[in-house]
C-alpha cells in the first residue's frame, strides 16, 4: 500500500520544505540528504499527494542515457513511418511537474549538466540526430541522496532552492517503524480527508502568495546572513526571499515575519554555509583546527576581491544599518540550527555508515555508455541502436538507388556514414589522493612543496583525465580540502589558505582517504593512488577524531589502527606512495614502516621539489 | 531553385534563427517563427554589476574580430542571464532574404557561383532584409550532425533530392555562438569548433554530397572554473576572458532581488520600464560600430602595448593584436577617436588574463600581475 504524505511521521523539516516548494515551484526544488533506509524516498514520492491532480511526477533512473534524458529519434516509429519521429526526453516529460532523482549524488556528471541546463532555461534544446526542437521543461527537482555516497555537484545545488539540512533529525529509522504500526490501524478515509485538507491548504497558500510582501530591511538582513555564512553566488538571495514569502503564504499572512525568515535561513542558507558567522564569542568557542582562520574569510576567493576592497567596506556599513533586532535574530537562528562544527557534518554521517560496508565488493565498472557519436567502425564499440536509427529513414531511398541494385532486397542497407560508436564516460584516468601532513612536526616549506606538486599534477589533469583530491591532516582530525576534481583554481585556493600546526591524526587521514576512494569507485574511477606526504608519526587516534572526550590511545593502539586501515586500503587495490620529508637525523623510520603497511612505495625526499613529487607519483 | 535555397526556405519557416530574434524590437519582423517562443529574456541594462562581462560582450559586438569572450566565474552570478540578454541590444545586419547562412549579397553571389552548374547571379536582383545579429545557443548535448549540418531526410524521402540541412554553425554565421558550461563540452565537439573557428568555414560531406559554407562567429563561452579546466587550444581561441564573482555589496544584492522579483511578476511591464535604456544602449553600440573605422592609435601606444606583452612573457602575437583591436573598440564605445593608454589599461586584463604562462607556485592573481606590469610600462613611458 502506498504511504501518503500525511502518514509519514517526523521529517518535519523535509515536509515543510516540500510544502514550500508546492506553494512556490519557482524555488526550483528540494534536496533531502539522509541516511539509507530513513524513508526519504518514500517522502519524496508522497510529495505527489500534495500537488494538484495530474501534475507529472517523473522518476529519473540513474543509468539514463543522453537521448532518453533530452529526447531523440524514436526508432520504432521512425522505422515504421520512414519519417523521423521525435521521442520526448525525461526532462520534458517532467514539464510542469516534478523530476525526482533518488541517489542524486550518484548521478552521472553529464546527466547533471543537462539537468542544470534545463533548469536554467526552463526548456530543453534538442539539437541531435537531425532534430532541432525546443521542448518546455519547467520542473521542480526533488532529489534525495545518502551523503556517504558522495556529494552532489555544487553547480546543481545552486539551482535548487531548498536543501534540507543534514542533521540527526533526518534519521528517521525509528520513526519509520511507528509509521508502519500506525499504518496498520489507519483508516483510509481519514488519510484521504487529511490529504484533501492539506491540498486545500496549499492551494490557499498559492493564492495568498502574490499578496505577501517583504520589507527592504528584511531582504537586507537575509542577504547579510548569506554574506556572513560565506554562501557563494547571488542566485541564492532570490531563493531565500522566495522561501520566506512562501512560508508566510502558508500561514495565510500578508507580511513576512521572523519565523518565515528563520525557516528560509534554515532551508536555503545554512546548508550552503562555508564558514561560521563572524561573531567574536562564537569564534573563540571553535576548536582552532576546525575553525577556518579569519584570513580564509572570503570563500568566494579572496584574491579576486582585492581590486575592490570598497565592496567589503560597503557590506560592513550596510551591516550597521540593518536594524539590530533583525540582525540578532538571524544570528540566533544560525546558532540554534548550525551544528557545533559545520565541517563535521559530512564526517558524522560517514561514521554512521561504516559498519558493515567495509567488506563490500568493489564496483569495477569501466565507465558508462553515455552517448553514440559518428566514428569509424574499428575505432570503438559499435552502438547498434543509434546506427540503426541513423540508417532507418534512408532505407527506401537507398533501395531505389541503382548502385544498390545487386543487393538482396531484404537486407538493411547501412552505409559508412551511419556507423555510430559508443562513447563512454571516460574515467580511465587515475585519481590521486594527496594526504598532506600539516601537523606541527612538519616544517612549513614542505607544505609549499606539496602545494606545488598538487598544482603541477592538476595542470596536466585535463590531458590525462586525471583527478586530484586533497586531504590535510592536523589537530584532531583529517579534512577533505578538495574532493576529487580537475580544477586548478579550486585546489590553489584551498592550498593557499591551508594552516599548519597541531597533532598528527594519521589514522583519520587514511580513513578519509579510503572513504574518498570508495566514493570515487562508485562513480567509475578504477585507478586510485594515495600520495602521503608525512613523517609517518601519527599521534591522534581515530576515536579522538570523532569524540573529543575519548581517552588518549596507547602507542600500540595507534599503530593497530593504522595497520588495520592500511590493510583495507591495500586490499581495495589502492596503490600508494609515502613521501618522507623528514630530516635524516630526526627520522625514526616511521614513514618507511607506513609504506610497508600500505604495500606501497617509499620515497625519501628530504628536500623534495614539486616536480620530484610529481614524478614519483606518476612513475607508477 | 537550388538545394540550399530550398533548405533555407524550409528551415527559416520553421525554426531557430528567428527564435532569439523574436523578442527583439525588429523593425520589420520576418515571418513569425512557428516555433514556440522562449520566455522573455531579462533586459541587459537591468543587470546589476558585473561590468567586466558586460563590457567584453559589448566590445565584441562593436568589433567581432576581437575573437569572442570567455566568461568564467562563480555559480549563480548571472553569467548565462547576461549572455542571453545580449540578443536584445544587438544591432541589425543585412542579409539576403531568407538566407540560412545570413550572407550579404556579395557573399551570397560568391558562394552560389562556386557551386557546380549554378547560373551567375546578379547581386542587384537579390532582395535583402535586416535581421538582428543572430545569437545561437549550442547546448552541451548537441550532436555533431546538428552542429555542422546534415542531409535533410524528409526532403530526400519526399522529393528524392539530397538537400543539405544546415546546422547551428550555419545559423551562427555573422553572429554569436554561445556555449554555456563550455568547459564541460565534449572533446569531439571542441575539435569541430576549433577547426571551424580557425578556417571560418564549415565543410560537411555526407551521403555523397559535399557542402562548404561560411561560418564566422563570435564565440561566447561561460562556465564555472571549479567544474573543470578548459582545453588550452580552446582557451587560446577566446579573445577576451572576463571573470565574474559573487557581488558582496548588500545594497546591490537587494537591488538584484528587487529587479528579479519585479521581472518575474510582470515581465512585460519590466521590459517596458527598461526599453528606453535598452534602445539607448543599442544606439550607442551602433554609433560606436560606425565610429570604429575612424579610430586611430599612435605608435607610442602601440609600443607600450608590445612592451607590456613582452614583459609579461606572452607567447605569440595574439595578445598584442587582441589588445589593439579591443582598445580601438573601447575608444569607439566611449565616443573617442584616439586610443590612449587609459583605454588600454581598462581592457588589458580582459585581453591577457588567460594568456599568461601558468606557474603552479604563483600565488599572485593574473589581474594584479598585469596591472603591475602595466604600471611599470606606463611609468617608463611617462619618464621618457
Amino acid at each position: 500500500m502506498k504511504i501518503a504524505f500525511t502518514d509519514i511521521v517526523g521529517m518535519d523539516l523535509a515536509k515543510q520544505a516540500l510544502m514550500l516548494l508546492a506553494v512556490d515551484p519557482a524555488l526550483g526544488g528540494v534536496v533531502i540528504p539522509s541516511a539509507v533506509g530513513s524513508g526519504k524516498s518514500t517522502l519524496a514520492r508522497a510529495f505527489a499527494d500534495i500537488l494538484p491532480e495530474g501534475t507529472p511526477f517523473v522518476e529519473l533512473p540513474l543509468n539514463v542515457t543522453e537521448d532518453r534524458l533530452i529526447g531523440g529519434v524514436d526508432l520504432e516509429a521512425t522505422l515504421a513511418s520512414g519519417v523521423r519521429v521525435v521521442q520526448h526526453g525525461v526532462l520534458s516529460k517532467a514539464n510542469g511537474g516534478v523530476l525526482y532523482v533518488d541517489s542524486l549524488s550518484l548521478l552521472d556528471s553529464s546527466a547533471v549538466s543537462h539537468i542544470m541546463d534545463a533548469m536554467s532555461r526552463g526548456e530543453v534544446l534538442v539539437e541531435r540526430e537531425g532534430l532541432s526542437e525546443v521542448h518546455p521543461a519547467n520542473f521542480m527537482l526533488v532529489g534525495t541522496y545518502d551523503p556517504t555516497d558522495g556529494e552532489v555537484r555544487m553547480g546543481l545545488l545552486d539551482r535548487i532552492g531548498i536543501i534540507v539540512p543534514f542533521t540527526a533529525q533526518n534519521d528517521f529509522r525509528a520513526r519509520k517503524k511507528i509509521v508502519d504500526v500506525v499504518l496498520g490501524k489507519r483508516d483510509l478515509e481519514d488519510t484521504r480527508d487529511e490529504l484533501k485538507m492539506l491540498a486545500g491548504f496549499i492551494n490557499a497558500a498559492k493564492e495568498q502568495l502574490p499578496q505577501v510582501s517583504i520589507t527592504k530591511e528584511q531582504v537586507q538582513a537575509l542577504i547579510q546572513t548569506a554574506l556572513s555564512l560565506g554562501v557563494e553566488g547571488n542566485r541564492v538571495d532570490i531563493f531565500t526571499v522566495r522561501a520566506a514569502l512562501a512560508s508566510a503564504a502558508l500561514q495565510q499572512r500578508s507580511d513576512v515575519d521572523e519565523e518565515d525568515m528563520k525557516l528560509a535561513i534554515k532551508l536555503v542558507l545554512i546548508p550552503r554555509a562555508t564558514r561560521m558567522p563572524e561573531r567574536e564569542e562564537a569564534a573563540e568557542d571553535m576548536g582552532p583546527e576546525e575553525a577556518p582562520p579569519p584570513e580564509e574569510e572570503p570563500e568566494t576567493g579572496e584574491e579576486e576581491q582585492q581590486p575592490d576592497n570598497s565592496t567589503d567596506a560597503d557590506a560592513e556599513e550596510e551591516k550597521e544599518e540593518t536594524p539590530d533586532m533583525i540582525e540578532e535574530l538571524m544570528m540566533e537562528a544560525i546558532e540554534t540550527e548550525l551544528p557545533d562544527n559545520i565541517m563535521n557534518i559530512s564526517l558524522a554521517s560517514k561514521k554512521k555508515s561504516t559498519s558493515g560496508s567495509r567488506g563490500e565488493a568493489l564496483n569495477n565498472r569501466r565507465g558508462r555508455f553515455v552517448r553514440a557519436q559518428p566514428g569509424e567502425m574499428r575505432s570503438g564499440k559499435v552502438a547498434l541502436i543509434p546506427t540503426l536509427i541513423s540508417a532507418a529513414p534512408w532505407q527506401e531511398t537507398r533501395k531505389k538507388d541503382k548502385k544498390m541494385a545487386g543487393r538482396p532486397k531484404t537486407a538493411l542497407i547501412i552505409s559508412k556514414d551511419d556507423v555510430k560508436i559508443k562513447r563512454f564516460r571516460d574515467k580511465s584516468g587515475t585519481l590521486f589522493i594527496f594526504m598532506v601532513d600539516a601537523s606541527g612536526s612538519m616544517a612549513l616549506n614542505r607544505m609549499r612543496q606539496a602545494k606545488g606538486a598538487v598544482a603541477s599534477l592538476l595542470q596536466n589533469a585535463y590531458v590525462h583525465r586525471d583527478q586530484v583530491a586533497l586531504i590535510s591532516f592536523r589537530g584532531k582530525q583529517a579534512q577533505v580540502l578538495l574532493p576529487p576534481s580537475q580544477s586548478v583554481d579550486r585546489a590553489k585556493r584551498e592550498l593557499d589558505v591551508l594552516p599548519t600546526g597541531g597533532g598528527t591524526p594519521l589514522a583519520s587521514a587514511l580513513y578519509l582517504g579510503w572513504e574518498t576512494a570508495k566514493q570515487a569507485r562508485t562513480k567509475g574511477v578504477s585507478q586510485i593512488m594515495f600520495v602521503l606526504i608525512t613523517d609517518g608519526r601519527g599521534n591522534i587516534g581515530l576515536q579522538s577524531s570523532f569524540d573529543p572526550n575519548a581517552e588518549k590511545p596507547s602507542k600500540e593502539d595507534l599503530e593497530k589502527e593504522v595497520e588495520a586501515l592500511s590493510l583495507s586500503v591495500q586490499s581495495d587495490g589502492i596503490a600508494s606512495v609515502v613521501i618522507d620529508t623528514q630530516m635524516n637525523y630526526l627520522s625514526r623510520g616511521e614513514a618507511p614502516k607506513l609504506a610497508q603497511k600500505l604495500g606501497g612505495r617509499y620515497l625519501y625526499l628530504p628536500n623534495a621539489k614539486a616536480e620530484q613529487i610529481v614524478d614519483a607519483a606518476l612513475s607508477f | 531553385m537550388t538545394q540550399t535555397e530550398t533548405a533555407a526556405k524550409k528551415t527559416a519557416a520553421r525554426k531557430t534563427v528567428a527564435k532569439k530574434a523574436a523578442a527583439a524590437p525588429a523593425p520589420k519582423k520576418a515571418a513569425a517563427p512557428a516555433k514556440k517562443k522562449s520566455g522573455l529574456a531579462f533586459p541587459f541594462t537591468a543587470i546589476v554589476g558585473q561590468e567586466e562581462m558586460k563590457l567584453s560582450l559589448i566590445l565584441n559586438i562593436i568589433d567581432p574580430r576581437i575573437g569572442g569572450v570567455l566568461v568564467m566565474g562563480h555559480r549563480g552570478t548571472g553569467k548565462s542571464t547576461t549572455v542571453r540578454a545580449l540578443a536584445e541590444v544587438l544591432p541589425f545586419i543585412d542579409r539576403v532574404e531568407d538566407d540560412i547562412y545570413n550572407r550579404t549579397p556579395s557573399q551570397f553571389v560568391e558562394g552560389e557561383d562556386a557551386r557546380k552548374g549554378a547560373k551567375a547571379i546578379d547581386p542587384a536582383t537579390l532582395k535583402t532584409e535586416k535581421i538582428p545579429v543572430p545569437v545561437v545557443d549550442l547546448p552541451l548535448g548537441a550532436t555533431e550532425d546538428r552542429v555542422c549540418g546534415t542531409i535533410d531526410i524528409e526532403q530526400a524521402l519526399t522529393s528524392g533530392v539530397k538537400a543539405f540541412e544546415p546546422g547551428l554553425l550555419a545559423q551562427a554565421n555573422r553572429g554569436f555562438l554561445y556555449i554555456d558550461e563550455v568547459n564541460l563540452l565534449d572533446d569531439h565537439l571542441v575539435d569541430v569548433l576549433l577547426d571551424v573557428a580557425a578556417s571560418g568555414k564549415n565543410v560537411v560531406e555526407r551521403e555523397g554530397i559535399s557542402i562548404r559554407h561560411p561560418a564566422r562567429f563570435v564565440l561566447v563561452g561561460s562556465g564555472n572554473p571549479e567544474e573543470g579546466e578548459l582545453r588550452p587550444q580552446l582557451l587560446d581561441r577566446f579573445g577576451l576572458h572576463a571573470r565574474i564573482i559573487t557581488i558582496l555589496d548588500v545594497a546591490k544584492r537587494v537591488d538584484i532581488v528587487k529587479r528579479r522579483r519585479e521581472f518575474d511578476e510582470d515581465p512585460d511591464a519590466f521590459m517596458k520600464k527598461y526599453s528606453r535604456e535598452q534602445v539607448k544602449l543599442q544606439k550607442k553600440i551602433q554609433t560606436a560600430k560606425e565610429l570604429l573605422p575612424e579610430v586611430t592609435m599612435s605608435d607610442e601606444v602601440l609600443t607600450d602595448i608590445a612592451r607590456l606583452c613582452m614583459n609579461l612573457g606572452i607567447d605569440g602575437h595574439r595578445g598584442e593584436l587582441t589588445i589593439t583591436r579591443t582598445a580601438h573598440a573601447h575608444a569607439a564605445f566611449m565616443g573617442q577617436k584616439v586610443v590612449t593608454m587609459k583605454h588600454v589599461r581598462e581592457i588589458a586584463g580582459l585581453c591577457l588574463r588567460h594568456r599568461l604562462r601558468k606557474d603552479p607556485l604563483e600565488t599572485l592573481d593574473a589581474g594584479e600581475k598585469i596591472e603591475r606590469e602595466l604600471a611599470k610600462v606606463l611609468g617608463e613611458a611617462e619618464a621618457v
